[in-house]
């Protein structure tokens, strides 16, 4: 408190009353009305029942664990495995398609960094963000083209003899991990970029003089010093992809729900708000878990992503 | 070395080509008259998505709300995201990462649980208060979006302090400046270009955004959330024209910045002054960002006139012509194979009529042969264009 304090007194002095006001006033909004309140009200949200709006505030609103319990137990008390595998499914692809993109983006990020120099590395920095500014709808649909029944990949596939009937590649999830990790290549090129390009380039070539491998000197020099964009990276592709819910949608085979798609489905389909919150809640603390967990492994602290 | 060259440049290739690719290819189906987005077979260039596009009035409707969302959310997330960048410069280093750790969290939640929580949140405050008002789409939409669209602007905003004198500022003060006026005259210029960035990035941001809007705009839709219902209830290659669209606009964008950039480069005098471009009265003239976005603007004018008035009826009617005759040819096929079995068996096996039915008659009527198996992919076009066909081209 007193060092907020302390931060207000010098803006004051730095930027003057308006200046000062408006930064405490924006950031205290922003931090309490707009982040945390709503946090806490889905929480609280969580803990009620569903109840019509003329029961609301009557004694039958009170707190209760059934939303949560629902989401542990059918009602007949035998274990939901149905809502738990989607959430373990939903976790397992999300890991996949993070340590796909981490593959393919490091010697993307590395050329970039140490190989591509001027009109090349411009190019490719603009190659990498154009489809970044198509909308996130149509990247997914471009998928759905490419692996469609009659898409490319089919027909191609068909006319080089690859295979006999059209493959459903949709069915097999093949399209909606190519569209997910296809979706948040940039945000792990920028970190994993922006953090091999602080290595020196001279390190590479004394590690190669020395009669490194460059499988080692990509292990011992450039993995190190690429560790915290890659965590940066993959923390922010492995929560968006999680957190998925048009991709899913648009490229999901109709067998294979994202946990998204549940939460959305007791929304909007059942209206049933409290346990919709509740599978929220429960999305949202296994993700941070799962990341803090892998920031624990790492040794990477959360003030590292988005640099 | 030289090995390791050539690898990485095919690997970035390789890269590249999974970048563009999908895209290229969609952007291809946009101008195939086929009801469904394919390259192959191609049936007739044609250009007629692109009105069936204009004419969707639920996007149309939802590109109206966006811009609205998109106005409110830039006009608050900068500010704010601006707000948040400088009191992060002001913390001590403890406090500091701790803010940084909660500003940036809205960017890493799932977009799904900040709409959720700002449609309970403000459910229960219009429940609490009985201010009505609030609870509607546009307001709901811009309220979500801007928890985490600020933590973009408050990005750009940090890049740009970092690189900030503050001695500008403590000698604006020493020359008897007060802190507002160096605030306004020192500061805010100084942010000024991460200003435009940033409400370019926010509005960009709002616009594309599916995951929270999905769920705070209620009943209205935006264009994204009209984008995706289209996209789920089956697709036609008015998609692919929209993308064409947005790619061109970006192209044209990327093109004019780097114009600009090189410019301002070889203003600046490095490596690029020194090309023969500049040197050049004309080329150098060429080269202006204002020109190169005239040109472009003037080619796709151009091109899209043309293409206005590309007419594609003749060679659809054709194509549906031979649809026509493929699925005749079928029907008949099969209508001679059930006489035969017919005469065979001596029971009387109902004869499919549909057009579906052409295409499909095994399915229906276990009795009868398997209906002619598709062998390619067009064959089984060509039952189900004959379905759709007649309703498009009137």
């Amino acid at each position: 408190m007193k060092q907020l304090k302390l931060a207000y007194t010098s803006l004051l002095a730095k930027h003057g009353m308006g200046a000062a006001l408006f930064v405490a006033i924006s950031v205290t909004l922003w931090v309490v009305v707009f982040i945390t309140l709503p946090q806490l009200s889905m929480l609280d949200y969580s803990f009620r029942f569903n109840l019509p709006a003329d029961q609301i505030g009557t004694e039958a609103d009170h707190y209760t664990l059934e939303q949560y319990h629902s989401f542990f137990f059918n009602s007949d008390g035998s274990f939901n495995a149905l809502d738990i595998t989607i959430l373990i499914r939903t976790l397992i692809a999300a890991l996949i398609v993070t340590m796909i993109d981490v593959l393919i983006c490091y010697p993307i990020a590395y050329i970039l960094a140490h190989g591509a120099k001027g009109v090349a590395a411009r190019l490719m920095v603009i190659g990498l963000i154009i489809p970044y500014w198509i909308n996130e709808i149509l990247r997914a649909f471009a998928f759905r083209v490419l692996f469609g029944s009659t898409g490319v990949v089919n027909t191609w596939g068909m006319q080089m003899g690859l295979w006999d009937a059209p493959v459903d590649f949709i069915r097999a999830d093949v399209a909606l991990y190519c569209g997910l990790a296809y979706a948040y290549i940039l945000l792990m090129v920028f970190p994993m970029y922006n953090a091999i390009e602080a290595l020196d380039h001279t390190q590479v070539e004394a590690a190669r003089d020395m009669g490194a491998p460059l499988w080692r000197v990509h292990w011992r020099v450039v993995l190190p010093m690429a560790k915290p964009g890659i965590v940066s990276g993959a923390t922010m592709v492995f929560m968006l992809t999680a957190g998925a819910l048009a991709a899913p949608q648009i490229l999901g085979g109709p067998s294979s729900l994202w946990f998204t798609q549940l939460i959305y489905q007791w929304f909007n389909e059942s209206s049933n708000w409290p346990r919709g919150s509740a599978y929220a809640v429960v999305l949202l603390v296994t993700c941070i878990s799962f990341v803090l967990l892998m920031m624990r492994v790492f040794k990477v602290s959360v003030g590292e992503i988005g640099k | 070395m030289n090995r390791h060259t050539l690898f990485g440049g095919a690997y970035a290739l390789a890269f590249f080509a999974f970048l563009f690719g999908p895209l290229v290819i969609m952007a291809t189906t946009a101008f195939n008259s086929s009801r469904f987005p394919r390259v192959a077979p191609w049936e007739c260039f044609t250009t007629g998505w692109f009105g069936e596009l204009f004419g969707n009035a639920r996007l149309m409707e939802g590109l109206m709300n966006s811009v609205i969302i998109g106005v409110g959310v830039v006009a608050l997330a900068v500010p704010i995201g601006l707000a948040g960048a400088l009191a992060l410069s002001e913390l001590p280093a403890k406090l500091r990462s701790m803010l940084y750790t909660v500003l940036i969290l809205p960017i890493l939640i799932p977009g799904v649980v900040l709409g959720i929580s700002t449609i309970v949140l403000w459910g229960q405050i219009t429940r609490g208060t009985g201010a009505g008002f609030l609870y509607n789409g546009y307001f709901l939409t811009i309220v979500g979006q801007i928890t985490f669209v600020s933590a973009y602007a408050m990005l750009v905003f940090i890049a740009r302090l970092q690189r900030f004198d503050a001695t500008q500022t403590e000698a604006a003060l020493d020359l008897g400046a007060t802190p507002g006026q160096a605030f306004r005259k020192i500061l805010l210029p100084f942010m000024a270009p991460a200003i435009g960035s940033a409400a370019f990035i926010t509005l960009l941001a709002s616009f594309e955004n599916y995951n929270t809007t999905v769920f705070t705009v209620l009943s209205e839709s935006t264009f994204t959330t009209a984008l995706a219902s289209k996209v789920r209830h089956g697709t036609d290659p008015s998609l692919s024209a929209l993308a064409v669209i947005i790619i061109t606009l970006t192209l044209v964008g990327a093109l004019t910045n780097e114009a600009y950039q090189r410019r301002k480069e070889a203003e600046a005098g490095g490596r690029a002054s020194r090309s023969p471009l500049y040197a050049n009265p004309v080329t150098r003239a060429l080269t202006h960002p204002g020109i190169v976005f005239a040109i472009l603007v003037t080619v796709i004018g151009g091109i899209t006139y043309a293409g206005s008035q590309y007419d594609s009826s003749v060679c659809e009617a054709a194509v549906l012509q031979e649809k026509l005759d493929r699925q005749e040819e079928l029907r008949a096929e099969q209508r001679e194979r059930i006489e035969a079995q017919e005469a065979e068996q001596g029971v009387t096996v109902p004869k499919p009529d549909s057009a579906f039915g052409g295409a499909f008659g095994g399915v229906g009527t276990p009795a009868a042969p398997a209906a002619p198996k598709p062998e390619s992919p067009s064959a089984f076009g060509g039952a189900f264009g004959g379905i759709t066909a007649p309703e498009v081209d009137e």
